[in-house]
């Protein structure tokens, strides 16, 4: 093998040698003309010249030369082409099998790449993305956060002002916002920018300009915003006049100073920030909450950003920065806020820890990067299996086609040209297979965006199934490596067939030599496809876990949408009054049967937590509960039992606080005993003087509140009437039929109640619970797929070989039946064959399977990586479906017919 | 294979060449010499599409090389023919033979002309 990998490669290096040859060629041919002139009496060097006069320009006859070489080896790869074209058209068969096997194996990994690609590997289209950092703080934070890479406004002029790591820093807070424009409302994703954010990220305006550092200056005095590209182009249709034209946001009137550059969508992929607005208009886009004009420091909620300067590394920018975060904290807790807190809680507050990460990270890089390599490991593993099955396939090929090898060698073609032949076959096999490959991965990124993104996601996600040159690049080199490695051995074994021998043999099935490589082929093979079914078992048998886990309460009934009328401008006795009028609206909907509003929608990973205090202690507890406001009816509507007292009223107005809580609030915060009646507070760093003032009226049961995977959390919920701040609420409705068939007329009937507030995220809580499993339905099915796939494919490899072996037994077999063997020793026989290779295989398949499946344990849900039945059940499908495959052959060799057999010869 | 549509002067030479090498191996010049003899010295082949032809036809497989000792001890390129090439010489020979009837033919040159 290798002295043949030499030698192709020295006729690489040929070239320079024909040269040479030539040259002495020619050299010799005018030596023997000057000799013959001589001889005819001419002098030395009259025949010489008179030589070189007969055979003109010696530049002239090497080029000539040089030219039919050139011309030849094209004339040769063209007749090599058409000649493994007519040979793949005489076996559709093997073509199709081989073509689909490619097709599937690149198909699948493009796919996942393509998606591995933008959504983990790619950086921001930013300038120099590599050089953008995020800083965030780790730690404990004593106030309101809006997620834990939130940092405070006075925070962020801080780090911002007084660093010596950045050349510049901006920092973000994502908000949604109420479009109106030319009586159109819509909900889209904006972000509230600092004027640092265009220039430091080095991103320009398609048209118009982008928000400056001057924009930036006093708050509520820029009420200016640029829009997304797509967004322009969707929502305005690319309408260039749109530039100087006022809109409507949140009741607020903007004018759009451009059009961001295009493709660039925000700094946070899966969130596409659909406008930019100065951070200076905060007040005005968020009514509800004036964290730029907070100067307390308590409240986190920007998203800061900045710029490496030349020469400093993320690791250095992180040490220098946390002196400074460490000199900030040390002011923080001497402000007034902090005299509530002991002192264990101030030294663990300064104890906080500064961190410098790539700024391209986000949220659902975080969330699909394990789906994502998982799923590229599986497909590796279909990739390799589907390069062992053609390799299978090709050995069987060059086995039939060696006599037709012999005789092409015998009537005098050289073995280097019968090497190349069949590696233009085989190329042409992957190259057909690649374009296939392309064609599925397009389609199945397609189907896999729409189907596993939100779906108010899906129209505009930034992930696109288009393959960019990065994952043709990646494709093409697939195409490199699986026809070097699967098709050169076949070729080379091809080119060495010995030529008597092969044509001596009569029945012309080939020689027995690529057998053994084949069956370990076969063996691989069913390794392989049991590692991928005991992957596909367990995540499926995850999926149903966490399926029928359910959240504790019946589901099938509901539908849910959400609004937000503080959006429009509403004030909050209008807002409050909204929700009452559309609670009584509503309920008088043919087709449903309960409503009820909460504040907090659940299982979407959301929660309200506040730290709260007992009845008997007066110390806050470091432990938060989950919070929500809900309306009368809610737990009704959810088909959440009261166990205890009452759920709330529309009368719960009153002064007096009630709560409703669940079982673990009880057994967590509350002294041993009957829970009715007892008191307990919410902590507030404005209120000093904390006191236990609300009162326990109801007690529900457990039931799961942000996700299905979580252990129910203590909750404690408060009437939303007794709140003095009402904002966006989640509406629950119970359905006497299918909740889907009401999703029309309740957006017509809700359009007729109040045109200027729109829905959002209408849908069935079924789907909502879907949604929430998005990532263990990707990759169940996807493993699901490539599991079946791996079986199909170690099946037909090992049917391929039983069925070869037993043509080439024939003869054998014929003299075992002729000498009394029975037709199920003949089936035992064969039977024993396929079933020693697949047992080594399962064997083979199951320790893999022990040592590499621990690796996705946090991927499992209520069942262990090594779960006995997932291996069992696995093993079993691909041993009765390899029994099948190695039967039909076995059956074949036991029905045949002695005297056929023996005159076959 | 060249096939049909190869210009009638690259087919004569090639098969001039195949029959001057059907009894010997022969390096460049001997060819040349052994094709005008055959011919009465109608045809003199010069270097410059001999050589040229001798690779085209090395590389189609119907010639093979080797270096070998010229008359003068001194080292030349000799050629022979490979199996391909003497079928090639015998497919070109009764190709040519029905030519040359049907040319004959054509043009009116009596059969013992030939």
């Amino acid at each position: 093998m290798i002295s043949r990998l030499r030698s192709l490669l020295k006729n690489l290096f040929r070239k320079q040698q024909l040269d040479t040859d030539l040259d002495e060629e020619l050299s010799a041919y005018l030596d023997l003309v000057s000799v013959e002139k001589m001889k005819s009496g001419l002098s030395p060097e009259e025949a010489r010249r008179a030589a070189r006069r007969e055979m003109g320009g010696a530049e002239q006859i090497r080029q000539g030369v040089r030219d039919i070489r050139a011309g030849v080896s094209l004339e040769r790869l063209s007749q090599d082409i058409r000649y493994g074209l007519r040979t793949l058209r005489k076996n559709p068969a093997f073509s199709l099998v081989a073509v689909a096997t490619l097709a599937l194996g690149i198909g699948a990994n493009t796919a996942m790449f393509s998606l591995l690609d933008q959504i983990v590997l790619r950086l921001l289209p930013v300038q120099q993305p590599e050089r953008l950092m995020k800083v965030t703080i780790r730690g404990n934070n004593y106030g309101n956060t809006y997620g834990a890479d939130r940092i405070s406004w006075p925070m962020f002029e801080d780090l911002r002002d007084r660093n010596q790591v950045f050349t510049d820093m901006f920092c973000r807070f994502p908000i949604t916002v109420t479009v109106g424009y030319q009586d159109r409302a819509q909900q889209v994703m904006g972000e509230l920018i600092s004027g640092s954010y265009f220039p430091l990220l080095g991103v320009g305006a398609a048209l118009g300009r982008t928000i400056a550092p001057d924009d930036d200056k006093v708050p509520d005095s820029q009420p200016v915003v640029v829009l997304s590209y797509s967004f322009w182009r969707n929502y305005f249709n690319a309408d260039r006049s749109i530039v100087g034209r006022t809109i409507e946001l949140n009741g607020h009137s903007m004018t759009v100073i451009g059009v961001a550059q295009r493709g660039f969508d925000g700094v946070e992929l899966g969130n596409p920030a659909q406008m930019f607005i100065p951070i200076m208009m905060k007040t005005e886009m968020t009514p509800h909450s004036d964290g730029l004009k907070d100067r307390r420091r308590r409240l986190a909620w920007v998203g800061a950003y900045g710029r490496l300067k030349p020469g400093i590394t993320a690791e250095q920018a992180q040490s220098s920065l946390q002196p400074l975060l460490h000199s900030i904290l040390q002011m923080e807790v001497q402000q007034p806020d902090f005299r509530s807190f002991t002192n264990d809680d101030r030294l663990r507050f300064l104890r906080n820890r500064i961190e410098v990460v790539p700024g391209s990270d986000n949220g659902l890089r975080d969330t699909m990067q394990r789906p994502l390599w998982i799923l590229i490991a599986l497909t590796a593993a279909v990739l390799l299996l589907a390069c062992a099955s053609l390799a299978n396939l090709l050995l069987a090929r060059a086995t039939v086609r060696e006599r037709e090898m012999a005789v092409r060698l015998a009537i005098g073609a050289a073995r280097g040209r019968i090497v190349r032949q069949l590696m233009v076959e085989t190329l042409l096999l992957s190259g057909a297979g690649v374009l296939l490959g392309l064609a599925l991965a397009f389609l199945a990124d397609h189907l896999l965006v729409l189907t596993f993104l939100p779906a108010n996601q899906a129209t505009e996600f930034a992930v696109s199934p288009v393959p960019d040159i990065r994952v043709l690049a990646f494709t093409l080199g697939m195409l490199l490596v699986t026809s070097l490695a699967f098709g050169l051995m076949p070729a080379l074994r091809g080119s060495r067939t010995a030529i008597a021998p092969s044509l001596q043999e009569r029945s012309g099935s080939g020689s027995a030599a690529s057998v053994p490589l084949r069956r370990l082929f076969v063996v691989a093979q069913v390794a392989l496809s049991l590692l991928l079914l005991v992957g596909a078992g367990l995540f499926v048998r995850t999926l149903r876990n966490l399926r029928n886990l359910g959240p504790g309460f019946p589901t099938r009934h509901l539908i849910e949408f959400t609004l937000d009328p503080s959006l429009n401008g509403y004030s909050n006795d209008q807002t409050e009054s909204f929700y009452e009028r559309l609670n009584t609206n509503l309920q008088t909907m043919p087709g449903v049967s309960a409503v009820g509003l909460s504040s907090m929608p659940i299982l979407k990973g959301y929660a309200w937590q506040n730290a709260i205090i007992g009845q008997e202690s007066g110390a806050p507890q470091r432990e938060q509960p989950v919070l929500s406001q809900i309306g009368p009816g809610y737990f009704s509507t959810l088909g959440i039992p009261i166990l205890e007292g009452r759920e709330f009223t529309d009368q719960d107005r009153g002064p007096q606080m009630v709560a409703v809580i669940n079982q673990s609030f009880a057994k967590r915060y509350l002294p041993p005993g009957d829970p009715m009646g007892r008191r307990f507070g919410l902590v507030d760093d404005q209120k000093p003087d904390l006191r236990p003032n609300i009162q326990v009226i109801g007690v529900i049961p457990d039931t799961k509140y942000r996700d299905l995977r979580e252990t129910p959390p203590p909750q404690a919920y408060f009437s939303y009437l007794q709140g003095t701040n009402f904002r966006f609420m989640t509406v629950y409705l119970r359905t006497q039929g299918d909740p889907r068939d009401l999703e029309n007329a309740l957006r017509e009937r809700m359009r007729r109640f109040d045109p200027r507030v729109p829905l959002v995220d209408l849908q069935t809580v079924d789907e909502e619970i879907g949604w929430s499993l998005t990532t263990e339905r990707l990759i169940a099915s996807l493993s699901t797929v490539f599991g079946a796939l791996a079986m199909l494919l170690a099946v037909i490899g090992l049917y391929g070989v039983m069925a070869y072996t037993v043509t080439r037994r024939t003869r054998e077999m014929g003299i075992r039946i002729a000498l009394g063997a029975t037709r199920s020793r003949i089936i035992g026989m064969v039977m024993r064959e396929a079933s020693f290779m697949v047992l080594v295989g399962l064997a083979t398949g199951a320790g893999l399977a022990l040592a590499l499946t621990s690796l996705i344990r946090n991927q499992l849900f209520g069942l262990n990586p090594h779960d006995p039945w997932t291996l069992f059940g696995a093993a079993f499908s691909l041993a009765v479906a390899a029994g099948l495959a190695g039967f039909i052959p076995a059956l074949r060799a036991s029905s045949v017919d002695p005297t056929n057999a023996l005159r076959r010869e | 294979m060249a096939g049909p549509q190869s210009d009638l002067l690259q087919g004569t030479l090639d098969l001039l060449i195949l029959k001057a090498l059907a009894l010997e191996q022969l390096h460049g010049m001997g060819i040349s010499r052994r094709i005008a003899q055959m011919t009465n010295a109608a045809f003199d082949v010069k270097a410059g599409s001999l050589f040229p032809a001798l690779h085209r036809m090395e590389q189609a497989g119907w010639l093979t090389s080797s270096w070998g000792q010229a008359e003068t001890n001194r080292r030349a390129k000799f050629y022979a023919l490979t199996k391909a090439g003497r079928k090639q010489l015998q497919t070109e020979t009764a190709r040519w033979e029905r030519i040359s009837l049907a040319m004959g033919a054509a043009l009116g040159i009596r059969q013992e002309a030939l």
